[in-house]
């Protein structure tokens, strides 16, 4: 059996939070008081997993969430929800990939053609998923400390370059907290803080159910926290401007300026970014390997293939990247994630507590 | 050769060894089965002959017979010269036995016969198996008329080299001392070192014609269980006709094949090996070869030098980040240069950009073919210079420098900075400690360079990616490759990005590979101001 240790877990959830969120400037919507609404978000995406995901985790340590379907919804209709989370789980990662070859060609290789490197992209996570939940989890523990100095690095540069303006905050909340809120509520609990199902994947090869609650909160709010620095830096520096740029933190990027040396760092900030997004990716392509495998009843290994295809293709699909993202933001957000996020979550949870009311009295 | 005698006891058979070889004696010897597990026979004469032709009258068999008439002696005495110390031989076998023969004691002769000898190691055997592989470890045998018994008296001896200083591993500072290729001159080095009877020795011999003796080391307490079965059974597993150098033990054993890696350590210097047995590794030697083997191991490992540890720590630090760094100037700087030069212009500052690009003016190759071409060259200048003979040494270092270095930049075939990523790229990669590793490096050098030439630093991310994966799922001997970096072990650290100074580092670094924690008591000079405190709290 793999295991995993608490580092892993909470490098894991932290990377796979940042993922590609830094991409974007998070509820825009909010204008200056977006990163308010960041904040926001974590504490509704934070009550979320409080209260459906880690409990669901509780009560069924041993279990993932696709053992857990048939278990509690019976064999058919439980199996059909298991598959919508295979679709589910792809689709995740397709739009990851297809992020990730957009933004490649946009920015970095202009001229290769953008099938070639979705394809890239896909085999980089196959490559990953080949080797199994221990192996990716350690990648992971590897990668953080990096990941997380070259941010501080970046950040620290921005203010050694006086591109860091606090007064681009300001006023603070100047519409009252409503429409702060109304940005928050309904976008950001699915991006990215309602993403955590996920882990009902992968939270059974750890070894003890306190601890590991314990770190995934701890690591929750960390990123979250994280994630509220970086969008409140995004808008001290470019005010205005941070909700018209492509990718506002490169933007950001743009304006870093040390002694001379230290410019132009645009390809590596991308780099960064293609990290996150590729860890998070191989997490959902991951997570889509193990669940298929656990409906079909199959070897795990034996569904990379499959999954990886559907990947492809799927990110083919679109027709371009700003599809790509009023498809995600407009759509899936508002409309199809909640489903699988938050609606689904609470009804087995309901379920779970309903069938097993003796064994909650013999525990007690 | 007199510390022979004590050195014997590490020759003795583990159960395990012994069992093996009964079981594959057939399979292992040179002859067919029937020969080897016959028992000896009663008369002299015919154990005589039938040695004889199992050797083949071999020039350097000795048969020595003694007593009786001539052709029908009593006693007879056989070893192979070319492997004997033949002063030892007639000092302590030849001398006693002519006593005996001419003092014709009566009564239990056998008995009186293993008295007469005084030598250190006398074994019995009965076997005409045991026989051969004592006579041919360099072993004199004796066998008396009458009895299906011999005796196997230790005397190995012959010509080996002497312990000279380490040729691959230099330091400045510490040991001079290195491993030869008698296993018996390795363990005394080893030995000599630590001082316990924890430092527990097992004797393996593989190899159908080499026989080769294989011992592994570790010290009882320190070691885990776990990797060391694993290295019992790997190699008790190996089965092949030969092992000439520790280097065919290696691959043999290691857990992955197919890995430019290194997934075990090899040594020249007794006092790393002793080190690694501190910490709780398994020493494999192999005789014959002056290059000891250690396992399990881990990445980081590869960056220690042993004089890191002889030196004052900060400067050992400093050098230690240094190489981390060289390693990855001499697997990335070619394909940084080349992404950067062909896709990512931008990220260079204007000067050194119009620089870059006034000295590409008028070379005929894209990047990608410039730096191969010259990191090939390099490698082909890198390969004569060891293996060309010494004399024309110079010769060399003159056409690499002058024709291929000067020349080729005033053809305006490469451009200087090529030279200089290529020279820089090759000087990075000797600064690595190990060998092994740094050709491992070598050898990932040339797939970025083709992943940077075709996707830029994309292709050079990529490249990176899949060789990180690689490295978290690589095990050696079971402990994962890339502790204490993934899966994260604090107690560790201490030894892996600095070198901390000795008496901090109280713990072993448990690599997940070992018991018994605790290295040291306090040996503060000074007590430290942590342990000032506590004296005050408890009176």
């Amino acid at each position: 059996m793999q295991a995993m240790s608490q580092n892993q877990l909470a490098a894991a959830v932290f990377l796979f939070q940042l993922g590609s969120s830094p991409l974007f400037l998070l509820a825009g919507a909010a204008k200056g008081d977006a990163w308010i609404a960041v904040f926001i978000g974590m504490l509704a995406g934070g009550l979320l997993l409080l209260s459906a995901t880690l409990p669901i985790f509780r009560k069924e340590p041993n279990l993932t969430l696709i053992e857990l379907l048939p278990k509690y919804f019976g064999r058919i209709l439980g199996t059909t929800v298991a598959l919508a989370y295979v679709l589910y789980f792809s689709y995740k990662s397709v739009r990851n990939v297809r992020e990730f070859g957009d933004l490649l060609n946009t920015f970095l290789l202009p001229n290769t053609p953008l099938a070639f490197l979705l394809l890239v992209a896909v085999l980089l996570s196959a490559y990953a998923v080949y080797h199994g939940v221990e192996v990716f989890f350690r990648l992971m523990e590897f990668l953080f400390p990096w990941i997380i100095l070259f941010y501080v690095f970046l950040f620290s540069f921005a203010f050694m370059s006086n591109a860091v303006h606090p007064e681009n905050l300001e006023p603070v909340l100047e519409h009252g907290l409503k429409p702060v809120v109304l940005a928050a509520l309904p976008e950001l609990v699915s991006f990215p803080f309602g993403e955590m199902v996920l882990f009902l994947m992968f939270w059974r090869y750890t070894e003890s159910v306190p601890k590991t609650v314990r770190t995934t909160l701890l690591s929750f709010a960390g990123a979250g926290i994280f994630l509220v620095i970086t969008n409140a830096i995004i808008l001290a520096v470019l005010g205005k401007l941070s909700f018209f740029a492509v990718i506002p933190l490169l933007q950001v990027t743009n304006l870093v300026r040390v002694a001379g040396i230290v410019e132009r760092m645009d390809p590596v900030v991308l780099l960064l970014l293609f990290t996150g997004v590729y860890l998070k990716q191989t997490a959902y392509y991951l997570g889509a390997v193990l669940a298929l495998s656990q409906v079909l009843g199959r070897q795990w290994r034996r569904c990379i293939l499959p999954i990886g295809l559907l990947i492809f293709v799927g990110s083919l699909a679109f027709r371009s990247y700003m599809e790509q993202v009023r498809i995600g933001f407009k759509l899936n957000l508002n409309y199809h994630f909640p489903i699988f996020q938050i609606v689904i979550p609470f009804i087995l949870l309901a379920v779970i507590l309903l069938r097993s009311p003796q064994s909650r009295r013999a525990e007690d | 050769m007199r510390w022979f005698g004590h050195m014997l006891p590490f020759f003795r058979r583990s159960g395990r060894a012994k069992r093996r070889d009964s079981a594959s004696g057939s399979r292992q010897g040179p002859r067919d089965s029937e020969d080897l597990t016959a028992s000896l026979s009663r008369s002299l004469k015919k154990n005589l002959s039938r040695i004889r032709s199992l050797f083949g009258d071999s020039a350097d068999l000795t048969v020595r017979e003694l007593g009786g008439r001539p052709g029908d002696s009593e006693v007879s005495v056989l070893y192979l010269e070319s492997i004997v110390d033949s002063d030892f031989v007639n000092r302590y076998v030849m001398t006693p036995l002519v006593e005996w023969t001419v003092g014709r004691l009566h009564g239990d002769r056998i008995s009186r016969l293993r008295e007469t000898l005084p030598v250190g190691r006398l074994v019995e055997m009965d076997k005409m198996g045991d026989l051969l592989t004592h006579i041919l470890n360099g072993y004199t045998i004796v066998l008396v008329d009458g009895t299906p018994m011999g005796f196997a008296a230790s005397t190995t001896g012959g010509e080996r080299r002497s312990v000279e200083e380490p040729s691959s591993q230099t330091v400045t500072r510490g040991p001079k001392e290195s491993f030869t290729e008698s296993i018996l001159t390795n363990m005394t080095l080893l030995r000599r070192r630590i001082k316990t009877p924890d430092l527990r020795v097992e004797s393996f011999t593989i190899g159908r014609q080499t026989r080769t003796f294989v011992n592994i080391l570790y010290i009882d307490g320190i070691v885990l269980e776990k990797p060391l079965t694993e290295v019992r059974d790997r190699l008790s597993r190996i089965d092949v006709d030969s092992i000439l150098d520790s280097g065919y033990v290696e691959e043999y054993i290691q857990d992955e094949l197919w890995t430019p890696f290194p997934l075990m350590q090899n040594s020249e210097r007794p006092d790393a090996v002793a080190a690694g047995l501190l910490e709780g590794q398994i020493a494999i030697v192999v005789d014959g070869s002056p290059f000891v083997l250690l396992a399990p191991t881990t990445f980081v490992k590869f960056f220690q030098s042993s004089e890191d540890y002889y030196q004052r720590y900060d400067i050992a630090s400093f050098l230690r980040i240094i190489r981390y760094i060289s390693f990855l100037v001499s697997i990335l700087l070619p394909s940084l240069y080349i992404a950067v030069t062909t896709f990512h212009q931008e990220m260079l500052p204007t000067p050194l950009l119009i620089s870059l690009a006034s000295q590409r003016e008028g070379i005929p190759f894209p990047a990608l073919v410039e730096a191969l071409l010259m990191e090939l060259t390099f490698e082909v200048l890198r390969e004569a210079g060891v293996r060309m003979p010494r004399v024309v040494g110079s010769a060399i270092s003159i056409v690499g420098a002058l024709v291929l270095g000067q020349a080729a930049v005033q053809a305006g075939l490469v451009s200087a900075a090529m030279i200089i990523v290529v020279s820089f790229t090759a000087i990075a990669n000797f600064v690595i400690p190990s060998t092994n590793m740094s050709s491992g490096a070598r050898l990932i050098r040339f797939v970025l360079m083709l992943l940077a030439g075709t996707l830029g630093l994309f292709g050079i991310m990529s490249g990176l990616m899949v060789l990180l994966i690689h490295l978290v799922s690589l095990k050696s001997f079971g402990v994962p490759y890339m502790t204490p970096l993934a899966p994260i072990v604090w107690g560790n650290m201490k030894d892996v990005w600095v070198r901390v100074p000795w008496p901090l580092m109280k713990t072993r670094p448990i690599a997940h590979f070992q018991r018994n924690k605790i290295r040291q008591g306090n040996s503060f000079a000074v007590p430290s101001k942590h342990d000032r405190k506590k004296g005050e709290k408890s009176p």
